[in-house]
């Protein structure tokens, strides 16, 4: 355990000089929130389009900031050898894969208050105490689904491959999850069962006082599910090549 | 180099109180990669405070062999142990370092971050600032690891393999992207390491260097062990002696039947035998009666040794080596 904490601070620091990673996790949801988020008479999902958009700018900056940065980064360090390098210290075999969950966790952090604030005091989204916690930790729970599966993207393919699997899944799962705008009709059918949507729905339901459909939640776990399931995959099948 | 007076006071902590168990032992063990035998029944023991060169050409095995050692890869077959158990729990309870040439590093941080990251991961680590030195590294500590040059970072990944209290260090190639006087301090540190009681395994191809650091040569290929002992004897074994010499009349299948005969090369009146004897081979031609010209015996390097010993391996085996079983 203190391995894995060690191993979280370095990587924490590296991250904070890291622009690239401000950019995709903090700028772009923040503009797009100044730019779009104040409609006043605008509804989405049943609720002002502000706080829809508070919410599904905050999951999007939380995903993108799981998915891009993580798999790129493992990929790399997978080639350059540094995970072998590590399996050769005492840091026990799976300290890697947790660190870079804990530290997409961690990452995600700030674009998720960021985007909150800005709804609240830019947005004027206006909600009981409770449910600011509750949308954030719905936002955050989401965000581990991407980490898991920017593990499996980057212990599988080799960075030049890494990138534009990642822009492929990072635009299917913006798009069809209605993170930049709600869909409706065929698209927006499909897109139900993507994990962006799901997370953003339970954020909405919250805010408009709807019961939140149970499958939205069995649906957010079964992805994790899915992505752990492909992450612990592809770290089992390239041990010996790693 | 006052800087090691540290680690020589602590003599004896590596490695003397492990008495009969074997640093490393390799029993039988096989590699497989599809049709291709990488590794192939080797069996070997390594004492405490011994140094081991491990010599072979490309694709001899040795990559794959340190790779199961250090728990990177599994055996197909056999069973390797260090210091008596798994080499997964060896490595992960600090008691080996290890240095490979595939191993990367960190980038985007400080020499120094990095060398404090992975002692933090040591249960039984030695100060920074001890490994710098030793590593010879502390000059460029405050720079970036992505910045260095081959060198530099060949001696930042020899400072993480020391960076712990560990009894055995492992090296494959170590002087790799080094110039000769890197080369030269990198032996010296390397041989207090040793002096302090460590048992040290490194690969090399450069066959100077195992002939003077280690005391002790395994010569593989084809993954097989073909030759195990000092470089004294690895040299006399591969028959140590080349003997040449101008003769009128060349008698070859009396030349063919001297004693200590290894290898012969005539050509017009010129002979160049090769002999693991060489005073017997010569008194052999002087008392049938020959007087030879020109005279000369030399000694056979290492390297001459090596590449008579794979030759030979080669030849016996041709394309028939994946067939057998040992």
């Amino acid at each position: 355990m203190a391995g894995v904490i060690a191993l979280t601070r370095a990587e924490l620091s590296r991250l904070a000089h890291n622009r690239r990673y401000f950019i995709f996790t903090v700028a772009f949801p923040v503009i797009l929130y100044l730019l779009i988020g104040r409609q006043v008479s605008a509804h989405a999902y049943g609720i002002a389009f502000g706080a829809y958009y508070m919410i599904s700018m905050a999951t999007f900056g939380a995903f993108s900031g799981a998915l891009n940065g993580n798999a790129q980064r493992i990929s790399q360090e997978k080639k350059e050898g540094w995970i072998r390098q590590l399996r050769l210290t005492p840091l026990p075999a799976n300290a890697y894969v947790i660190t870079k969950i804990l530290v997409s966790l961690a990452t995600t952090i700030p674009a998720i208050v960021i985007v909150l604030l800005l709804g609240r005091f830019y947005g004027n989204v206006h909600l009981p105490g409770w449910e600011w916690p509750v949308i954030a930790i719905v936002v955050w729970f989401g965000s581990t689904i991407f980490a898991a599966l920017a593990v499996a993207i980057g212990y599988r393919f080799a960075p030049e491959q890494v990138q534009p699997i990642t822009l492929i899944v990072y635009f299917m799962f913006a798009i069809l999850g209605g993170l930049w705008f709600p869909l409706s009709g065929f698209l927006g059918k499909v897109g139900q069962f993507t994990p962006t949507y799901e997370a953003v729905k339970i954020g909405s339901d919250v805010i408009g006082n709807l019961a939140v459909p149970a499958g939205l939640a069995i649906g957010l776990v079964a992805w994790l599910g899915i992505f752990v399931a492909l992450a612990t995959l592809a770290v089992r099948s390239t041990a010996e090549s790693v | 180099m006052s800087q090691y007076e540290t680690a020589t006071a602590e003599s004896g902590a590596y490695g003397a109180s492990h008495g009969g168990t074997p640093v490393v032992s390799f029993e039988n063990v096989s590699k497989q990669y599809g049709r291709l035998r990488a590794v192939d029944g080797l069996t070997l023991d390594l004492r405490p405070g011994e140094t081991v060169a491990l010599l072979g050409p490309n694709g001899a095995g040795k990559s794959t062999s340190l790779d199961m050692l250090l728990a990177l890869r599994k055996p197909t077959g056999g069973r390797i142990r260090m210091f008596g158990a798994d080499p997964y729990q060896a490595v992960k309870s600090g008691r080996v370092g290890a240095m490979l040439q595939s191993g990367g590093l960190m980038p985007e941080v400080t020499v120094r971050e990095l060398v404090e990251l992975i002692t933090k991961l040591h249960p039984n680590p030695e100060p920074v600032e001890t490994t710098l030195k030793r590593a010879g590294i502390a000059q460029f500590a405050d720079q970036r690891v992505d910045r260095l040059s081959g060198g530099q970072t060949q001696r930042v990944r020899f400072a993480l393999a020391i960076c712990g209290k560990s009894e055995l260090i492992v090296l494959d190639e170590p002087t790799a992207a080094m110039d000769v006087e890197t080369r030269r301090l990198f032996w010296n540190s390397m041989k207090e390491e040793v002096a302090a009681g460590r048992t040290l395994l490194f690969a090399t191809h450069y066959l100077e260097e195992a002939d003077q650091a280690a005391d002790r040569i395994l010569v593989i290929n084809r993954g097989r062990l073909l030759a195990d002992g000092t470089p004294a004897e690895i040299k006399a074994r591969a028959g140590a002696k080349r003997i040449s010499f101008r003769l009128d009349r060349v008698d070859e299948p009396f030349l063919l039947g001297l004693p200590g005969l290894v290898n012969l090369d005539v050509r017009h009146d010129v002979v160049q035998l090769q002999s693991s004897d060489s005073d017997a081979t010569l008194y052999a031609v002087l008392d049938a009666g020959y007087r030879p010209s020109e005279i000369e015996v030399t000694s056979l390097g290492l390297e001459q040794a090596f590449l008579a010993i794979t030759a030979e391996d080669d030849a016996a085996n041709g394309t028939t080596h994946a067939e057998e079983t040992n």
